[in-house]
């Protein structure tokens, strides 16, 4: 038979997904209209920034409207990715294919990623014009313009990721709380600076490129790439197969991640930032691999024991599951506490931990108080995080404001102040900066002793959890070697 | 696929939603190229039973194979094998039918001119060809379900699970998507439905399973079910004569094997002792030689819906207890029919 059909817009080499949301996206009115806005609004402010008395002005005003676009209202647009496939069932249809959860969600965001980057190109000639009519830094301008775009994919990452969860209000408080109010703020800020001749272009470009030995245009986008890959790939295990083994890629490449980045500190003599940065970088992993339902499909452990003694050793650190997310997370942090009081010192390792035992802590109050019929544990893990963080930001406020510090005084001699934060793993930090210099060691040891509580609570749980997992990883060893041969563990 | 195995074998499947037992140790195969109707009520389980066959959700326990391949441990290859069809789906905005399709047969894996022609034979099949460029969202429930079909049938699977096909369509789209599903039988594919309108899975299928609070608790061919009372080597016939109904009670009365069940307005329905078609025959031949004038006379069956209806209240007044675990599953063969 021979096709009368001709649809040949785009080439079998793009990913099937992409090309869905390319062709959705381009289409949509949102897309259409802000395109042209945007144009008449750039056109107008370029024809603005002759005069010399309001070139400032027009900067902030052109810096303030990119910036919206690119990181807000573009990565806004990946709100309702996943969920609506959720709700209209598409999403299983989707699953039935031979998409991966993983290309479904990279289509999703790379289609944001390329409207995004067809925004900024078409910003670009506006950009030339403002160098040629105001005589601005043409090499700073597109890279602060390439920093917005970087920034904006990220976002749209961390949107994607959070679209995979069904409830509108959960989504809708995560991302519209910090999310609006970092955006909102550093728009106010490019405004503000521009207008107020305080923090200019350049400056904010410095701030993002400029912190200790982190200033290679390298570290920024490795580190970008990392963060969309990990909120892409939390995305992706959200969606897919139980069967999947999703966490061997996602650990392995955050395991690179923390040494790709200890050791160009080591290299470079930044060890500090590095290390710092690793610091967080391990929050974001340990969430992740904490919030992983115990897996209880046999053939997933049977893929480790096929592999012998390592593939053995590798289970209990890359198998699906937040048990054996406890012994990963524990080595990660072991890594980093041990670079940082290497290249910095003991109490700044002791704090990496104290904030580490954060992050057990909120794992441990979901094992312990989430319900047992809940399959994922990421939501009841975000809203208690939003909780304690809550919580503890409007404590550490009363150790650092004038009035909090007349209602805490009377109570923070040396021991009341200890009192009041050893016990808590993010509050320490806080109640560290504020202790007097000799009582800082005293009040860091106690709390280091209060935090090594919370993985001792989470691994009391993870043995019932794994034990519980037994008859699976048992089924599983029986696929691969039938009835012979030892146990499984 | 292995087609020394049977196309699907679910064994001993639970799985539970919170308190709910949503399924509650379901058992039953089926062989290649049957066609199986699912019947249940609300919340009896189907679709929970359905979408895990298809690998869309995990089993509690027990064990589900599709053409050989455990749904759990080898979902991808069950995925290549299954054209699954869902009781309810969206279509996507600012996207035609020909685009939809090309969408779903890129993800599938065709490519080039193999794409084109594939989308072509499905769209043919499915008679959507005049409806190419129309939005894929602006169709009308018939259309959508023609659509879905041809979506279910891209990669040529060999298992079909149709959820609620024939739901919200008027008869006219009701009658398309049957002949749809013939011509996909009598290709050999095996296909499970479900559905409520029951008449219409008599029609179209070899046999049926029926479902009820998570366990089957029937399975047969659609005319052993309307026919519940020959279950008791009896049959029901309604009989019309021309002229007085009493000359027909009354050769009723004196006849071997015959028991006159009730007087109609016309005539009577007897209660024949036999099941058999012979026996059967041989009756309305005597009626005739004994000078009745027949005006009608056929055997009476259930409506599916009454059989099934009778069959739970039957199970409840019953407590039915179901086959114990490991017991033998209802196996759906080709004797089955």
């Amino acid at each position: 038979m021979n096709a009368s059909f001709a649809i040949t817009d785009f080439p079998d080499r793009l990913s099937p997904m992409v090309v869905k949301e390319l062709r959705q996206g381009l289409r949509t009115r949102l897309f259409g209209g802000m395109l042209l806005t945007l144009h008449i609004m750039l056109v107008l402010l370029t024809l603005m920034s002759g005069g010399a008395e309001n070139a400032n002005v027009v900067s902030g005003w052109f810096d303030g409207i990119v910036t919206l676009v690119l990181c807000i209202i573009m990565p806004l647009r990946g709100f309702s990715a996943v969920a609506d496939e959720l709700k209209s069932g598409t999403l299983d249809m989707l699953a039935l294919t031979r998409l991966s959860a993983g290309r479904i969600i990279f289509g999703k965001w790379a289609a944001i990623a390329s409207q995004s980057l067809l925004l900024m190109l078409s910003i670009l000639p506006y950009v030339v014009a403002r160098f040629v009519f105001g005589g601005l830094d043409l090499f700073g301008e597109i890279a602060a313009l390439f920093y917005k775009w970087l920034a904006g994919v990220v976002i749209a990452a961390v949107i994607v990721a959070l679209s995979t969860q069904r409830q509108f209000w959960l989504r809708a408080v995560v991302v519209f709380l910090p999310l609006m109010m970092t955006g909102c703020g550093a728009f106010s800020l490019i405004i503000m600076s521009r207008m107020g001749g305080g923090m200019s272009s350049g400056r904010v470009f410095t701030f993002f490129t400029k912190s200790g030995g982190a200033s290679s245009l390298l570290v920024v986008v490795a580190l970008a790439a990392w963060a969309i890959f990990f909120f892409l790939s939390l995305a992706a295990t959200r969606i897919a197969p139980t069967a999947s083994l999703l966490s061997v890629i996602k650990r392995s490449v955050h395991l690179v991640m923390i040494l790709s980045l200890l050791l160009l500190g080591w290299l470079t003599g930044a060890g500090a930032d590095m290390g710092m940065i690793a610091a967080g970088v391990l929050a974001l992993l340990m969430t992740d691999a904490l919030t992983e339902r115990v897996n209880e499909v046999p053939s997933v452990y049977a893929a480790f024991y096929q592999r012998g003694w390592p593939g053995r050793i590798a289970l209990w650190l890359l198998a699906p599951g937040w048990v054996t997310g406890l012994v990963y997370s524990a080595l990660m942090v072991s890594l980093v506490v041990v670079y940082v009081g290497w290249t910095r010192s003991v109490e700044e390792a002791k704090l990496v931990f104290v904030s580490a035992a954060g992050i057990w802590m909120i794992a441990a109050l979901v094992q312990l108080f989430s319900t047992r019929k809940s399959r994922d544990l990421l939501p009841p893990f975000v809203i208690c995080w939003l909780f304690v963080n809550v919580v503890i930001a409007t404590l550490g406020r009363l150790l650092v404001i004038p009035l909090g510090r007349l209602l805490v005084m009377p109570l923070s001699t040396k021991g009341a102040t200890a009192g009041f934060t050893w016990a808590l793993p993010q509050l320490l930090p806080v109640g560290y900066a504020s202790a007097n210099a000799g009582d800082k060691a005293y009040l860091l040891n106690l709390g280091v002793l209060a935090a090594c509580i919370w993985p001792a609570l989470l691994l009391i749980v993870a043995v019932f959890a794994w034990r519980h997992a037994r008859g699976a990883r048992q089924e599983g060893w029986r696929m691969i070697h039938g009835k012979k041969g030892g146990t499984a563990v | 696929m292995d087609r020394s195995q049977p196309a699907v074998v679910v064994e001993d499947l639970h799985r539970t939603f919170g308190t709910l037992k949503a399924v509650d140790g379901v058992s039953f195969s089926i062989d290649h190229g049957r066609v199986v109707g699912f019947v249940g009520a609300n919340g009896a389980g189907k679709t929970t039973t359905m979408r895990i066959m298809a690998t869309l959700d995990s089993p509690g326990s027990g064990r589900v194979c599709m053409g050989g391949h455990n749904v759990v441990h080898h979902p991808a290859k069950v995925r290549r094998l299954l054209g699954w069809m869902p009781d309810s789906f969206g279509t996507y905005e600012h996207m035609t039918v020909l685009e939809y399709l090309d969408f779903y047969a890129r993800a599938l894996g065709f490519k080039g001119a193999d794409r084109l022609r594939r989308i072509q034979e499905v769209m043919d099949f499915t008679d959507l060809t005049p409806l190419a460029d129309r939005m894929s969202n602006k169709m009308s429930k018939g259309q959508t379900q023609r659509l879905c079909l041809g979506r279910a049938l891209l990669h040529d699977p060999q298992i079909l699970i149709l959820d609620e096909p024939a739901a919200g369509l008027d008869p006219k789209a009701r009658v398309e998507l049957k002949n749809l599903i013939r011509i996909l039988a009598q290709e050999g594919k095996t296909i499970l439905i479900s559905s409520h309108i029951l008449s219409e899975l008599g029609e179209m299928c070899d046999s049926l399973l029926f479902i009820d609070k998570g366990r089957i608790v029937h399975h047969g061919d659609a005319e052993s079910m309307v026919r519940g009372t020959e279950t008791a080597g009896e049959t029901l016939v309604n009989v019309q004569i021309a002229g007085e109904p009493a000359k027909l009670i009354e050769w009723a009365l004196t006849a071997p094997l015959i028991k006159v069940e009730e007087e109609t307005k016309r005539g009577a329905r007897l209660r024949i002792q036999s099941t058999d078609d012979a026996t059967l025959a041989g009756v309305l031949r005597r009626m005739i030689q004994d000078g009745l004038p027949v005006l009608d006379y056929h055997r009476e069956e259930r409506r599916l819906e009454d059989a099934f209806i009778d069959m739970l209240g039957q199970i409840d007044k019953n407590t039915f207890k179901s086959p114990p675990p490991g017991g033998l599953p209802p196996k759906i063969t080709e004797d089955a029919k």
